[in-house]
């Protein structure tokens, strides 16, 4: 299945392409892929992190689906 | 540690000193300034007329070395919500004034001559003038302040705070301007109007030196340095505070909004905006840095975060300030403008005019959807807020707000609350800052109890920011918290760290009680804090406001917000149940 991966502020230099930037990037993943497992596979650093599914809040045991679009924020705020 | 009130009288230009009295000594910022305006003002009075006062005052902490302890309280009856306002602000005042021994200044009455200009001067031993200028009428707020430096001895070391030209015509959106470390008049009370009650007393400016004068002293020294490391301590450990908001400034907001569906695009109609990256934090960052400006510094001596940025042009000269989360949301997306540049451009016009961008930014897209300008379309955006410069139209009516707007071109949906413009955050998307925006005695105002954190952030907890439970809670403590902090001094941002880190909450306690050698239990901080609100929520009450003030305009219970295509769901009697402590906190008072 395919779904989509962005990643924001300092996480955006993660991105396996290397090109930085926090326009999503599309991977092929095996059906029942968890948040979580991309987080491990995209190497980020162990800290707390803030997570979206389709605009929706998520945690790292939700499960993805094809055409999904997850999004990865550190943690930020500002006002 | 001298708290004195200054009282400038501008019907009959004298100033008066007096000690503060005894059963304010516990109110600083906010408190101090709500329990003036509570006690001197009636809440029928003319917002632009003699019996209005404008008070300007620091917190508690104002003018020690407490981390992000200088903090401006100005406050003053609001000619845009007819309403109690306190306006916070950054900047170099607060600290000034604390040096200087004065607890707030209390500006009154109104000079017999329209035309009159003048500009109060308080020198570092504390002498006083009033300086008649009128030769400063109309000057934008970078030139008012080039003409006070050259009034100024060489190493001077002063504060400002201006009104621009839109306070000077009593426009309704008019902000007052505080000087920055660098002297740009660049940091803002910006919203409520409170630049044209400055402007109708024909005060131009204040001037306040601290040459030569040192922190304010503490009670105990030793206890308050321990304290204040452990403070530092804990906005340092914390991600927020530590690396997000000095790397990113408060602009980083604008892509998780877009993400989360709550950043409110062309006047409400969307929750996420397609240009979002290219006007967030992310782009800002790198493009200052390419430009070689300012990547982050402190709006006020003292500050540890370090929030505040500097645009330059692509000449790589300074522009303006950040600019800040809330301006690019305004500018930006809820105007359908996905440039950096236009959006700076407008920021600059508003800072030198003396108008608040939240406003600006929220009426323009409020022009925008009345058909008279395109969404996108920035110079025309400009030239709008621009035309009102001589009086001309559609600018002057811009210029008094989102409600006056709507209203004259017949705009269905006008995003207000007690007739001032909501901020970044969509109530549909964001039900929890919707309480906050409803209920507030401020009018619509997203810092008086700040929910974008539980809701959005995962700082303090969370609440999902699609249903309604909850959010009424989870609002009324932070509108508690955050008046608390308003009247220590406090800049907000500290929250994200005390939310998280328990220590940081017991700093500020031992902060305050070390500084004032006052006994304070924790619970009487957040006493402070409902007291600041009581003071609040009664003035409004006599001012005429009910329950019905108290509620989000129809259309965000009745039209459905892209991408979730939700409504605002909290119940009324939830809106209703936020300040139920203010009765019992009253009588505690002897206040009624």
């Amino acid at each position: 299945m395919q779904v989509n991966v962005a990643l924001f502020a300092h996480l955006s230099s993660f991105q396996p392409d290397g090109e930085a930037g926090r326009r999503p990037r599309a991977f092929d993943l095996p059906e029942g892929t968890t948040v979580g497992a991309v987080i491990e596979s995209l190497g980020l650093p162990d800290e707390p992190r803030v997570l979206f599914i389709n605009g929706r809040h998520a945690d790292e045991d939700t499960v993805l689906a094809g055409g999904d679009r997850l999004a990865i924020f550190p943690p930020v705020a500002g006002g | 540690m001298k708290r004195d009130l200054l009282r400038v009288n501008m019907s009959d230009l004298s100033i008066t000193r007096e000690p503060l009295p005894e059963g304010w000594r516990r109110y600083g910022g906010r408190a101090l300034t709500d329990a003036i305006v509570f006690s001197e003002v009636p809440p029928t009075a003319d917002p632009l007329g003699p019996d209005n006062v404008l008070v300007f005052s620091p917190g508690i902490l104002g003018g020690t070395s407490a981390p992000n302890g200088g903090r401006l309280s100005v406050g003053a009856k609001s000619p845009l919500t007819g309403g109690i306002k306190e306006s916070n602000s950054g900047g170099q005042a607060a600290h000034a004034l604390a040096r200087l021994g004065i607890a707030a200044i209390i500006v009154s009455g109104k000079p017999a001559d329209p035309d009159a200009r003048y500009c109060l001067v308080i020198e570092a031993d504390g002498s006083t003038k009033i300086e008649r200028v009128d030769e400063w009428a109309g000057l934008g707020n970078y030139e008012l302040a080039d003409k006070i430096a050259a009034t100024r001895p060489e190493n001077d070391r002063y504060a400002t705070i201006q009104t621009g030209p839109a306070g000077e015509v009593g426009a309704k959106a008019a902000g007052i301007a505080i000087s920055d470390p660098k002297g740009y008049p660049n940091r803002f009370a910006g919203r409520g109007g409170l630049g044209s009650v400055m402007g109708s007393k024909g005060l131009k400016a204040i001037v306040l030196s601290d040459k030569g004068l040192q922190y304010t002293e503490h009670a105990d020294k030793e206890a308050f340095q321990a304290a204040i490391k452990r403070f530092a301590a804990a906005l340092k450990e914390h991600a927020v505070t530590g690396q997000a908001l000095p790397a990113y400034g408060t602009n980083v907001l604008t892509n998780i909004l877009s993400e989360a569906g709550g950043l409110p695009t062309r006047n409400f109609s969307e929750g996420s905006f397609e240009k979002a990256d290219d006007i967030g934090g992310e782009r800002q960052a790198e493009t200052i840095k390419a430009r070689g400006g300012h990547e982050h510094h402190a709006c006020h001596t003292g500050c540890t975060i370090q929030c505040s940025r500097y645009w330059m042009d692509k000449d790589g000269h300074y522009k303006t300030k950040g600019p800040e989360y809330e301006t690019v949301w305004s500018m930006g997306a809820d105007c359908g403008i996905g440039d950096l540049d236009d959006i700076a451009e407008l920021d600059r016009a508003c800072g030198d005019l003396g108008l608040d961008t939240i406003e600006m930014g929220a009426t323009l897209a409020v022009y925008m959807d009345s058909g008279k300008l395109e969404f996108g379309d920035a110079k025309g955006a400009l030239d709008a807020l621009m035309s009102g410069a001589d009086g001309g139209e559609p600018g002057r009516v811009i210029w008094d707000g989102a409600l006056a707007t709507g209203t004259a071109f017949g705009v269905a949906h006008i995003p207000t609350v007690k007739g001032q413009a909501l901020p970044a955050y969509d109530p549909r998307s964001v039900m929890g800052i919707g309480v906050t925006y409803a209920t507030t005695p401020q009018g619509a105002d997203h810092t008086a109890g700040y929910t974008i954190t539980a809701n959005i952030l995962s700082v303090g907890g969370t609440v999902d920011p699609l249903k309604p439970e909850g959010q009424a809670e989870l609002s009324k403590n932070l509108q508690i918290a955050t008046a608390m902090l308003d009247s220590v001094g406090l800049c907000i941002f500290v929250a994200f760290a005390v939310l998280d880190i328990p220590d940081a909450f017991t700093a500020i306690h031992d902060m305050v009680e070390a500084h004032t050698g006052d006994s304070w239990d924790p619970d009487a901080l957040m006493q402070l804090g409902k007291e600041t609100l009581a003071f609040e929520r009664l003035f409004n009450e006599k001012a005429g406001m009910t329950a019905a003030d108290d509620r989000l305009p129809g259309f965000f219970k009745s039209v459905p917000l892209p991408p979730h295509n939700i409504v605002f769901q909290v119940t009324d009697e939830d809106l209703d149940s936020v300040f139920d402590f203010v009765p019992e906190t009253a009588k505690e008072m002897g206040i009624s």
